[in-house]
């Protein structure tokens, strides 16, 4: 008996957790918020680790006509899950716009296919909700506050992890040797029974466990930004168009704002962020509309004058029917410092768990943002993970046997990997305009959108019910 | 007795497939079905094939058989280019009232303006030889079609090509190389068929080679606003363009030399 390094029992013990969560994004709050809205774990006692401060989640004061360019696409299973353990209710729903109907495009052959709730016999039923992450981080950390107080979730925020080791202590009759010890940059280890790296596209915690990511990078960038429309579109609905740089979304926000991802080269990226904002909306404006010739031509332009000129002739042009039908209401302004990009990229472990340590989210799989499924890949695997870990409770198993974890890993694997198989050879199929490609594929396309059934199933994959 | 069309809704059936068009899209615009298309094409085809002097006939040809990818190609074309965008922007038209062909006679010798009116007088032609496009379903491509037609003359003046069946020939495959009009490429594939073995020998070794290699490499011509260019010398355009200067046809006939 007794403590090999040396340190006292009690120490040790207050030190020691079921249940340690690096990363405190999304993924990793929900598995925390799950964890206590379950009668069967709220008992378990949990850390949560974050190396950036959460207060501005915390604290968050949203202004109303202010939107934070980090947004996502919430699918009706994740919005049901996250109602099941009690946060969406602490979601403000004015920050939260719903659609229900998706319109996408072939930039090279105009192609196109409507999705609308119509087709899903559920006329109205939301496709997805759109919102802030702030908005779902502050909903998620307020639910984990009304936990409780000697039952709460321990965080440690701004606070970075420094080391990932086995543990070699021995605590009462418990063995510890094999726990991991996260070592924190607040000078104090915490031993977990269960490890779980909800912390990237980087984890150290998948590092420490040895598992191998696996993929490749697009060599696209995805530029992000918050918009106001030049009027708030009734109709609720999602836009994209894919050019052969890459996809370009309009997403629908409450207030008359929207929500732009576009893909694209580095290089273009990095020449629409420097943009004057006017032309920048006015090439956004032209990327939905124009035809690639316009656009191509616009994009070696900078005199915003000009680029303004040329938008306007081009546009005077286009029949008036397609107006709102065929493409979004004009955007009329960019939020300022809202302009962001980051590379885009598909990565997918080998496996999600290891001894004492599973890997959800960003830190197990990375999508390309074209299909909107990167946060709801995350749910769906805390809600499996959850699961398993309440069965193992149940059960009196030990919740971070590799055998237990197995289970998690065997259900979410092969649902995930074939989401990412599909955007990923979506993302290839479109990144061209090779004459026979494009045919082909809006052939393809048309064939779809001229059947409901298949309509209908490709819905209810994207959608998660 | 029944007549034997007394079925009405046969009828009615038949005509949406002969007589069924869109609404005009743009003033002198004629809309036609692919059907009536191809009517019009083997009908102009095959009689300007044994009329050549019918512009008319090879106008509608270029119309009719006009695959709207090639079109839209060209347009694109020019939507890439500041000087293409403005002339699809202003849509300039070529006529002897837009440009002052007099005037063009007193300009400098070896100005694109100078060599343009000496062409015109040497073949004997004017602008207004150009019949208006009807057979375009598109606006824009209908332009397009119409600044090439309007242009021709332009591109006889630059390459020096007399406007003899040969040197038609030459230049409609110099066009094709360049714009890929798909008139042109029947146009110099077709017509030569006509011809005395020896002209086709010319032909074969000396032109085609010349306007395939010209026509693919030079910039797109469509791009040229030749209103602006007028004042401009003529090698300097040429080498602006990309444009060597072929052998003068006229010479070669003379001659009678059909290989170099």
């Amino acid at each position: 008996m007794g403590s090999t390094t040396g340190r006292k029992f009690s120490d040790i013990q207050s030190d020691v957790y079921d249940v340690v969560i690096v990363g405190g994004g999304v993924s990793g709050l929900t598995l925390a918020a799950a964890l206590k809205a379950s009668p069967y774990t709220s008992a378990l006692k949990v850390a949560l680790i974050e190396g950036m401060s959460l207060a501005p989640a915390t604290k968050w004061d949203p202004s109303p006509d202010q939107l934070s360019n980090r947004v996502s696409s919430i699918t009706p299973a994740s919005q049901a899950f996250l109602q099941k353990i009690g946060v969406w209710d602490y979601v403000y729903p004015e920050r939260v716009r719903q659609y229900d109907d998706m319109r996408v495009w072939d930039g090279v052959s105009g192609a196109r296919i409507q999705f609308d709730s119509f087709q899903l016999d559920a006329a109205g039923a939301p496709m997805a909700y759109m919102t802030e992450n702030l908005n779902l981080q502050q909903a998620l950390l307020e639910s984990l506050a009304e936990a409780p107080g000697d039952n709460q979730v321990k965080i440690f925020d701004s606070t970075k992890v420094e080391q990932i080791t086995n543990s070699t202590d021995q605590l009462d009759d418990v063995d510890l040797s094999s726990w991991p010890a996260v070592k924190l940059s607040n000078g104090s280890t915490l031993r977990a029974r269960l490890l779980i790296g909800a912390d990237g596209v980087n984890s150290p915690v998948r590092s420490y466990a040895g598992i191998e990511s696996r993929g490749w990078d697009y060599g696209q960038h995805g530029l992000v930004a918050t918009l106001t429309m030049e009027w708030d579109d009734r109709q609720d609905i999602a836009w994209q168009r894919f050019l052969p740089t890459g996809p370009i979304a309009l997403l629908p926000m409450p207030g008359g704002k929207a929500s732009l991802v576009w893909s694209t080269t580095p290089k273009l990226a990095a020449h629409l962020k420097s943009l004057d904002p006017k032309a920048f909306c006015t090439l956004v404006n032209a990327a939905f509309r124009l035809e690639l010739a316009d656009l191509n031509y616009l994009y070696t332009r900078s005199d915003p004058e000009e680029i303004e000129a040329e938008f306007e002739w081009r546009d005077g042009m286009l029949p008036m029917e397609d107006e709102g039908a065929k493409f979004p209401v004009r955007v009329v302004e960019v939020q300022e410092n809202t302009r962001a990009s980051f590379p885009l990229r598909m990565r997918h472990c080998d496996s999600y768990v290891a001894p004492r340590v599973a890997l959800v989210g960003d830190a197990a799989h990375t999508t390309h943002p074209l299909a909107g499924q990167g946060l709801n890949l995350g749910q769906g695997d805390v809600a499996s993970l959850m699961s398993v870990i309440e069965r193992a409770v149940v059960r009196g198993a030990d919740i971070g046997d590799e055998v237990v974890l197995q289970e998690y890993w065997a259900e979410r694997y092969p649902a995930n990997h074939v989401m990412l198989g599909v955007v990923d050879k979506l993302q290839k199929l479109y990144c061209t305009d090779s004459k026979p490609v494009v045919a082909l594929r809006s052939a393809g396309l048309e064939v779809v959108a001229s059947m409901d059934w298949i309509k209908k199933l490709i819905m209810k994959q994207a959608t998660g019910i | 007795m029944r007549p034997l069309l007394n079925n009405t809704r046969a009828i009615r059936h038949i005509r949406s497939y002969t007589y069924k068009t869109e609404p005009s899209k743009y003033p002198g615009h004629v809309p036609t079905n692919c059907l009536q298309k191809l009517f019009l094409a083997a009908g102009s085809g095959i009689y300007s094939f044994f009329n050549p002097r019918r512009g008319d006939l090879i106008a509608t040809l270029g119309e009719a058989t006009a695959l709207p990818p090639l079109m839209y190609r060209l347009r694109d074309v020019m939507l890439s280019d500041p000087t293409g965008r403005r002339i699809l922007r202003e849509r300039p038209r070529i006529t002897s009232k837009t440009l002052d062909i007099a005037a063009l006679r007193k300009y400098p010798a070896n100005t694109v303006g100078k060599v343009y009116s000496e062409w015109l007088d040497l073949e004997g032609v004017s602008p207004d030889t150009r019949a208006p496009v009807r057979y375009i379903d598109d606006a824009e491509c209908a332009y397009v079609m119409q600044r090439y037609r309007e242009c021709h003359d332009f591109y006889h003046a630059i390459t020096g090509l007399p406007i003899i069946i040969e040197g038609e020939i030459a230049l409609k495959m110099f066009e094709f190389a360049n714009t890929l009009i798909p008139m042109t490429g029947i146009g110099a594939v077709l017509a030569p068929l006509r011809l005395k073995p020896k002209q086709r020998e010319r032909l074969r070794t000396i032109y085609f080679p010349w306007a395939i290699k010209n026509g693919a490499t030079a910039k797109p011509l469509i791009n040229v606003y030749w209103e602006e260019v007028l004042d401009r010398d003529v090698q300097e355009l040429r080498d602006e363009l990309g444009i060597e200067k072929p052998p003068d046809l006229r010479q070669l006939r003379k001659l009678k030399i059909s290989h170099l």
